[in-house]
């Protein structure tokens, strides 16, 4: 794979709490390229969200290195927030304003970091809201709206920014069973427009169906990663044949 | 009835004998204006630096986290009474302010000092108003701010601080209505809040007792409603609340 669209490269990452007792990362080395979409699965406390969170900083890791579009972004010189705006991020528990409307929401970030005028962000945030068919919901507050709602105005807020890089962390998990569909929906639709997506989820169907590469991740490491295909239907690591089993 | 002694003195007549008030009662309407500037100047000026400081104490820097520790530390592990006697005499026995009344019945070479130690110490308290009600917003909002690539303080102002406010308030309400009783410590340096002039009326009159019976039913009236209005208010906010 040519080095020149790679996006994201992990090397050797850990993360120790409590002074090194608990270890979330055990060296993971991981590579994320322009246009890829790439999905992490592994059994729960295995490190996938703890590992995701690195990539935008969420999480300070102990040792090793980010690296986004070249840059070190684990280096502490760094204006991480500047790197911050081309990583859209979506949380599990979404995590909107409540005390702001939808509208205000999405227009926050552009807005205040002056990428964009009041008005340009209006504009663009309705014609996002207008293509998850959400518009009628602009001036409504979040707390009147369903999970399902929430959690694609959380992925348009995101995408207001304008990211090279969408990160998921369990997008679904806290989703009633009705409402997952219209998310993944969402999701599969980026995915098929050419955004850049790394996934950590537990929908198998979801990463089986739309991620180009899976990776399985348990004790902090990541064991396997492989095209979906070949990862689910013959998983070489003994750990990912169990799990397998398990979720399937 | 042997335990009639102790009641002599407290006979209803004694209690509620306000026969001072037509010619004092100037001691005790003064008094109330000076106590609610004295407390409400005091919060108010405490605001601002109970900010700084909570936010000194969620910093990640060990040494800015300790000084903002001690400073409330000191003010809330002393007695409001000394503070005002070190700031009194030490702080302004050096920083000299000249005599002179303002609103004709203010004299701030006191009134200053006053507001000073009331000011210093409820910041204290404030602070740490400020950081509970800060602590008690879902962390996952400061994470979604930070994620979009907005900066620490941008997503603390409008992001944490507004939904802070709701927890807050309320708080700050109550440490008025606590600032209002406890300024009647300022009494001991001469300033004529409330306490002041009950003592004053007390020590002129030779009536010893229902000078402080008034004052306490001027607190009482002030306070009791003044916190169930707090109450109320969040009561409201927290129907509000719901998500």
């Amino acid at each position: 794979m040519a080095t020149d669209c790679e996006m994201i490269r992990v090397e050797d990452l850990t993360m120790e709490f409590n002074r090194g007792q608990v270890r979330a990362l055990n060296g993971c080395d991981l590579s994320v390229d322009r246009g890829e979409v790439v999905a992490i699965i592994g059994p729960s406390g295995s490190g996938k969200s703890t590992l995701l969170r690195c990539l935008n900083l969420l999480e300070t890791p102990t040792g090793g290195h980010v690296y986004f579009n070249g840059t070190d972004i684990t280096d502490k010189s760094v204006d991480i927030d500047l790197h911050r705006r081309k990583m859209g991020m979506v949380f599990q528990h979404f995590n909107l304003f409540p005390h702001m409307t939808v509208l205000k929401n999405v227009t926050l970030a552009p807005v205040k970091l002056k990428l964009k005028s009041e008005t340009e962000a209006r504009a663009q945030a309705m014609g996002l809201l207008e293509r998850i068919g959400l518009a009628d919901k602009a001036e409504e507050y979040p707390n009147m709206l369903s999970g399902g709602q929430k959690q694609r105005i959380a992925i348009v807020r995101a995408l207001a920014m304008e990211p090279e890089v969408m990160l998921f962390d369990e997008p679904t998990s806290a989703l009633d069973p009705e409402m997952v569909g219209e998310v993944l929906d969402l999701m599969r639709t980026l995915a098929r427009d050419g955004m850049t997506m790394v996934v950590v989820t537990h929908e198998m169907g979801f990463a089986r169906e739309v991620a180009d590469r899976v990776v399985f991740m348990d004790g902090g490491s990541i064991l396997e990663q492989n095209s979906p295909a070949e990862l689910f239907d013959h998983p070489s690591n003994p750990r990912t044949q169990a799990f397998l089993s398990k979720v399937l | 009835m042997w335990w009639s002694d102790l009641f002599r003195n407290m006979s209803p007549a004694n209690f509620f004998n306000f026969s001072f008030l037509p010619k004092y009662l100037s001691f005790f309407v003064r008094g109330v204006e000076y106590t609610l500037l004295l407390s409400v100047v005091s919060v108010a000026l405490a605001v601002i630096p109970a900010l700084v400081l909570a936010l000194m104490r969620l910093s990640k820097n060990r040494l800015v986290r300790g000084l903002s520790g001690a400073y409330i530390a000191l003010f809330r592990s002393t007695p409001l009474m000394v503070q005002l006697y070190i700031i009194f005499y030490g702080l302004f026995g050096v920083i000299r302010i000249p005599s002179s009344v303002i609103l004709g019945f203010i004299d701030v070479s006191r009134f200053i000092p006053g507001v000073t130690a009331l000011a210093l110490n409820s910041s204290a308290y404030v602070a740490e108003i400020f950081r509970a009600g800060i602590l008690a917003v879902d962390k996952g909002q400061t994470e979604a701010a930070r994620s979009l690539g907005l900066g620490g303080w941008q997503s603390m102002k409008l992001v944490v601080l507004p939904q802070a406010i709701k927890n807050i308030l309320p708080a700050l309400a109550n440490e008025l209505v606590t600032m209002v009783k406890e300024s009647s410590i300022c009494s001991v340096l001469g300033m004529s809040e409330l306490i002041w002039g009950a003592k004053t009326v007390a020590t002129t009159t030779y009536k010893t007792l229902s000078p402080y019976v008034l004052a306490a039913l001027i607190y009482f009236a002030i306070n009791y409603p003044a916190g169930k209005a707090i109450e109320a208010v969040e009561r409201r906010m927290r129907r509000g609340d719901r998500l």
